[in-house]
């Protein structure tokens, strides 16, 4: 039975380890840190290997914090219903789901972002793609 | 319903499905493209790996579902097969997260890893020999299927050395001269010059390819190491660009996370 858990650990740890776009989640990002945060968007970077979009959140007290994303790259994007200067424009008012980075305060991986009007798209991949 | 009965009914609905089974399975084989010299025609557009990432979740779940319907299964991934050095060296680079990772340093991934990565391929088949263009870094592969061996002057390459030759309705691509700058699976899945790839390319049905790929590497491994995959038919798809080193930002994090993650600082 251990033998077999043990195979079946493996094979999980595989399977992880290969659904990665570009990097390993876990080399940046946080799956234990979840953030939701709501502001304006301010620029997207429509660039390869992943897109990066930004946006200022205005906390309680009023402050702001430029807050920045990573997503799938374009292709991906594309893929799945994104166009570029259309799904996701400045000015914008959006909330971004996704997990924080290790690093950087406010820097995170984006999974889903919600749009003023309700509805949703895909933004990145699931946390802990790539590997541990 | 008495038992003896019962067993008769089920041992013949058995016997339907499995009839229907292997109609359903020739009629398929029958219906895929060929070339004028009879062997399938593995031309198109193909995807394969983590589908959902590049389609999305829900595309992605209806090839599942696809699958599940045709019973069209893989067999269960087999964890890397590494010697003690060979494992060793994967839990240094797994320690460190994938920061090494050559393909989030934009690489060109090797082979197989270049097939599996979620971005497109499109296969154009000729007389003599098959081509392999990957969306993922611009790379290409040449695989010549005219009887010749590989070349004798190679150099260590990302992607290697590939000749084909057809068994049967498989196209059968030998892969060598590699060198050391590639991952095979994912994080920490290295090997040595003396890798040696043999790739099996079963296009199975109208809409899907068999791709079965056995690994060897008398440096690290303790045996071979297999894989499979089903690649899909993407009729309305096109190669985009992926120019990877556009705006690399994980390099520098990478390089931050080193100065200040002391998990990293080995």
């Amino acid at each position: 039975m251990k033998q077999l858990l043990a195979a079946a650990a493996c094979a999980v740890v595989l399977l992880t380890v290969r659904v990665a776009a570009h990097h390993s989640f876990a080399a940046e990002y946080d799956a234990n840190q979840p953030v939701t945060v709501s502001g304006t968007v301010t620029k997207i970077d429509w660039t390869n290997p992943h897109i990066h979009f930004y946006i200022d959140v205005k906390d309680v007290s009023g402050t702001l914090t430029a807050w920045k994303f990573e997503g799938y790259p374009p292709n991906m994007l594309v893929r799945q219903g994104w166009k570029r200067d259309v799904t996701l424009k400045p000015g914008d008012v959006v909330t971004v789901y996704g997990w924080k980075a290790r690093e950087d305060q406010a820097l995170g991986a984006a999974r889903e972002i919600t749009f003023a009007d309700g509805h949703k798209m895909t933004a990145g991949p699931p946390a802990g793609t790539g590997g541990r | 319903m008495t038992d003896v009965v019962k067993t008769r009914a089920a041992t013949a609905a058995l016997l339907i499905a499995l009839v229907l089974a292997v109609a359903s399975a020739q009629k398929s084989a029958s219906k895929i493209p060929r070339m004028a010299d009879g062997k399938p025609d593995l031309t198109g557009v193909w995807i394969t790996g983590a589908l959902q990432l590049l389609i999305g979740e829900d595309e992605a779940r209806k090839i599942q579902q696809a699958d599940a319907a045709a019973a069209r299964t893989l067999p269960p991934p087999e964890p890397a097969p590494y010697n003690a050095e060979g494992e060793r060296q994967r839990q240094y680079f797994l320690s460190r997260r994938g920061i090494d990772d050559p393909m989030a340093r934009c690489f060109i991934s090797g082979v197989p890893r270049i097939t599996t990565r979620p971005l497109p391929f499109q296969i154009i088949q000729m007389k003599d020999q098959v081509l392999i263009l990957y969306e993922a870094h611009h790379a290409f592969r040449i695989i010549p299927t005219d009887g010749r061996k590989h070349p004798d002057d190679l150099e260590p390459s990302f992607l290697g050395d590939s000749v084909g030759h057809w068994e049967g309705d498989t196209l059968v691509v030998d892969v060598i001269g590699f060198n050391t700058k590639t991952w095979l699976a994912g994080v920490g899945t290295i090997h040595s010059e003396k890798l040696h790839v043999v790739e099996r390319y079963t296009r199975d049905s109208v809409d899907t390819v068999r791709y079965d790929v056995t690994m060897e590497d008398p440096e690290f491994f303790t045996k071979p190491w297999h894989e499979h995959e089903i690649f899909r038919l993407r009729p309305h798809e096109r190669l985009r660009e992926y120019e990877c080193i556009e705006n690399n930002e994980d390099l520098l994090r990478f390089e931050k996370l080193l100065q200040t993650d002391p998990t990293l600082r080995k």
